[in-house]
């Protein structure tokens, strides 16, 4: 018996060790706390979210890195601060959500908090966020329930990423004006034929979200859109074999995914490969990830993903140059291209440094009110009137968002995306696959 | 795609999902029968098996179904090398030790495979993709016959070794009744090294064959399936391969059948409802016996 309870605990000793040995390390700058304004970055490290949480927590040291190598943050007493980060893996789950931020706050007792993935582990721990009054940059959940939920004070949180409403709106609105006009057009058929949508979403409030948005946006702009298909699957799903058969089933004319990369790539791969759905699949912004086009391969030929940041595009403009130099120094450090809440995430220290820099200081609540009035330039995403700021009444950023359809390039053996919509951003424009078969009634 | 095209097609689709199943449960099974352990780290091993044929896939470009050999051989070696200084140590202390040492082991896994593979998700292309069968009504991508021809084989394969070799028939004696077994002298330690070997080993079967049917795959993949396998036995009957194998067809067929009829969220509730189910109105499982 002594020798089992002996056995067992050196093999949970060996298991926490190598548990730690897989944690990023937790600082990259100085450890003192004299002159140091610490960030601490909420972010998937492990678990089904690992790939997008990876890519937020190193865009946000690139960020870093930038700041502090510029002379870091000036205080109110002249003296210059440097960027700290402390990272909490969220593990993709609510409980490790609730003690990575419980972590951050009360062990490590960061100064502001950036970052936070899937809205159903975001919303988790926003009672202690709450309680704490800590100023949270969310920059990856997309739920617009972060910062309009009644139940606790959300008054510390603010929102830079698009909602869910926003994009599914967005989605809706190009389908209507774009999609079904081609559709039409290659059907020969009349303009008042209903548009046959369906839609397949995560059954959290990231994809109840898009889903809601866009059967308002069809309600309230009377669009000749119908929703023939509505099929919901459990987060970190991998086989979609079954609710896109249902689909089938159903003849749309084209799919709109509300899905994590690491589930639209196989949804896509497998309605075209097993299913024989051949049509257009539409994917909300969080796809456009360097990993998703790599497991995508030729079956996202013609696919749409809406989106603000690309890895492999950039809108014409002011951001471009800022754009490919995130890109440039996140390469070379990573080997690899950052995503969009990657952007964001690099985007939220440099808010938060701004912050801190308005303020003076680090007290929170002067830290909160320079977010409330934050009206700083633009930093890589295309934002409304070139300036980040937050909306008064939720605390939400607004972005330009842009449409892309992806184009297989056999040389990469990848698509590669281009921007289709809106008209002063694209670089050409939609056009409906050879292959595409388009809905009928059953 | 009319009314009957699509049931065929749920049914199809649930026979596919219900072979990953069975390959899993039968190893979990074999294993609890031999050596009446608790190994909540199974799905581990479906895991390292998908690592282990993904990796020689990436390097050699060898057709993954060939690698599905290889892959269970090593599993067999790794479970050996567990089974030996993991579990047999702690044999017979208490179900409340194994629970702990698998938990354990969950960790290290998962862990060890992230340092070796990291935790990006990966995915396999076979080099059938895009090849499909006329079947009935249907046109059915040829790697999902395959994967079920492969499920077949193997547990033909299993049945007859236990059936018609002497290690089988020791293994189905320990299995019976271990003291009996050691009474007529069957070695029982080396019959658990070979059931923990072999059940790691249809394990891995099921990883390859899991990721060949083009699923992504990481470090974590192993735990839900884990847990559904555990559904299985205990909804099919402890200790028992036939149990198993209906169990890990009903499973896959209940699953996309929920989906398809209630929605994606019952997919997973479905099962164990139907496992309450089973042991209300049969508390040892459909083939279990009093006493395991």
């Amino acid at each position: 018996m002594k020798y089992s309870v002996l056995f067992i605990a050196s093999i949970l000793i060996v298991a926490v060790f190598i548990a730690g040995c897989t944690q990023q390390p937790a600082t990259q700058q100085p450890s003192t706390t004299q002159g140091v304004i610490k960030v601490g970055v909420i972010a998937s490290l492990t678990g089904p979210a690992s790939n997008v949480g990876t890519n937020m927590w190193q865009s946000a040291q690139v960020a870093a890195d930038k700041i502090n190598s510029e002379g870091g943050v000036t205080l109110k007493d002249g003296s210059k601060a440097q960027i700290r980060l402390i990272v909490g893996d969220d593990e993709s789950t609510q409980q490790g959500g609730q003690k990575a931020a419980t972590k951050l706050i009360t062990d490590d007792k960061v100064d502001i908090l950036v970052g936070g993935y899937s809205s159903a582990v975001t919303s988790s721990y926003q009672q202690t966020i709450a309680e704490y009054k800590i100023p949270y940059i969310v920059t990856g959940a997309s739920s617009p329930i972060i910062t309009h939920r009644t139940d606790i004070d959300t008054s510390y949180i603010f929102h830079h990423c698009p909602t869910t409403d926003t994009y599914g709106q967005y989605t809706t609105m190009f389908i209507d004006q774009v999609v079904r006009p081609e559709v039409n057009k290659k059907l020969g058929a009349p303009a008042a034929r209903p548009f046959r949508l369906a839609m397949l979403y995560q059954d959290t409030a990231f994809g109840k979200g898009v889903q809601s948005a866009v059967n308002n946006t069809i309600t309230t702009g009377k669009l000749n859109i119908q929703l023939v298909s509505q099929q919901s699957y459990r987060m970190g799903e991998s086989d979609f074999r079954t609710p896109l058969t249902a689909i089938k089933a159903a003849n749309p004319d084209a799919v709109y995914l509300a899905a994590f990369p690491n589930e639209g790539a196989p949804i896509i791969t497998q309605a075209r490969r097993d299913i024989g759905l051949n049509t257009i699949f539409l994917n909300v912004e969080n796809n456009d990830n360097a990993q998703f086009y790599k497991d995508l391969g030729q079956y996202g030929e013609g696919a749409i993903i809406e989106s603000r940041f690309s890895p492999y595009v950039a809108p014409v403009g002011a951001v471009a140059d800022a754009q490919n130099e995130f890109k440039q120094s996140y390469f070379a450090r990573f080997g690899t291209f950052p995503d969009m809440m990657g952007a964001s995430t690099y985007e939220g220290i440099f808010i938060a440094a701004q912050a801190t820099k308005n303020a003076g200081t680090t007290d929170k609540v002067a830290v909160r009110q320079e977010l409330i009035a934050l009206n700083m330039p633009q930093v890589i995403e295309a934002m409304k009137d070139q300036t980040c700021s937050f909306s008064p009444d939720f605390r939400e950023s607004t972005f330009d968002l842009w449409m892309e359809q992806l184009s297989y390039n056999a040389t990469l053996g990848e698509t590669r995306p281009l921007i289709v919509w809106p008209d002063n951003l694209k670089t050409t424009d939609f056009v409906l696959p050879s292959w595409y078969v388009a809905g009928s009634s059953p | 795609m009319d009314n009957l095209g699509v049931f065929l097609q749920i049914i199809f689709w649930g026979l596919y999902a219900g072979c990953i199943y069975i390959l899993l449960a039968t190893g979990l099974n074999l294993i609890f029968g031999v050596m009446k352990i608790v190994n909540f780290a199974h799905g581990e091993f479906l895991m390292i098996g998908a690592y282990i044929t993904a990796t020689i896939f990436f390097i050699s470009g060898i057709n993954p179904y060939l690698i599905i050999l290889l892959s269970m051989l090593a599993l067999i070696g790794i479970g050996a090398v567990i089974e030996r200084f993991c579990f047999r140590p702690i044999l017979g202390t208490g179900k409340l030790n194994e629970i702990f040492l698998s938990i354990g082991l969950i960790y290290i896994f998962q862990n060890g495979a992230a340092i070796i593979w990291t935790d990006e998700w990966q995915s396999v292309k076979s080099p059938y993709d895009g090849i499909s069968l006329p079947f009935g009504s249907l046109s059915v991508p040829l790697d999902y016959i395959l994967i079920m021809f492969f499920t077949a084989a193997i547990i033909c394969g299993l049945y007859l070794f236990l059936k018609k070799t002497t290690i089988g028939m020791q293994m189905r004696a320990t299995s019976q009744n271990r003291k009996g077994a050691m009474l007529v002298g069957i070695d029982v330690e080396r019959i658990d090294v070979i059931s923990f070997g072999l059940g790691c080993a249809l394990a891995a079967a099921a990883g390859t064959l899991w990721i060949v049917s083009g699923q992504i795959f990481n470090p974590y993949m192993g735990s839900i399936p884990a847990i559904k396998a555990f559904a299985i036995i205990i909804l099919g009957g402890l200790g028992s391969i036939p149990g198993a194998i209906i169990g890990g067809l009903l499973m896959g067929l209940a699953e996309n059948g929920a989906a398809f009829l209630l929605g994606g969220i019952w997919k997973d509730a479905i099962s164990f409802v139907i496992l309450i189910i089973v042991l209300v109105v049969r508390p040892t499982g459909l083939f279990g016996e009093k006493g395991d």
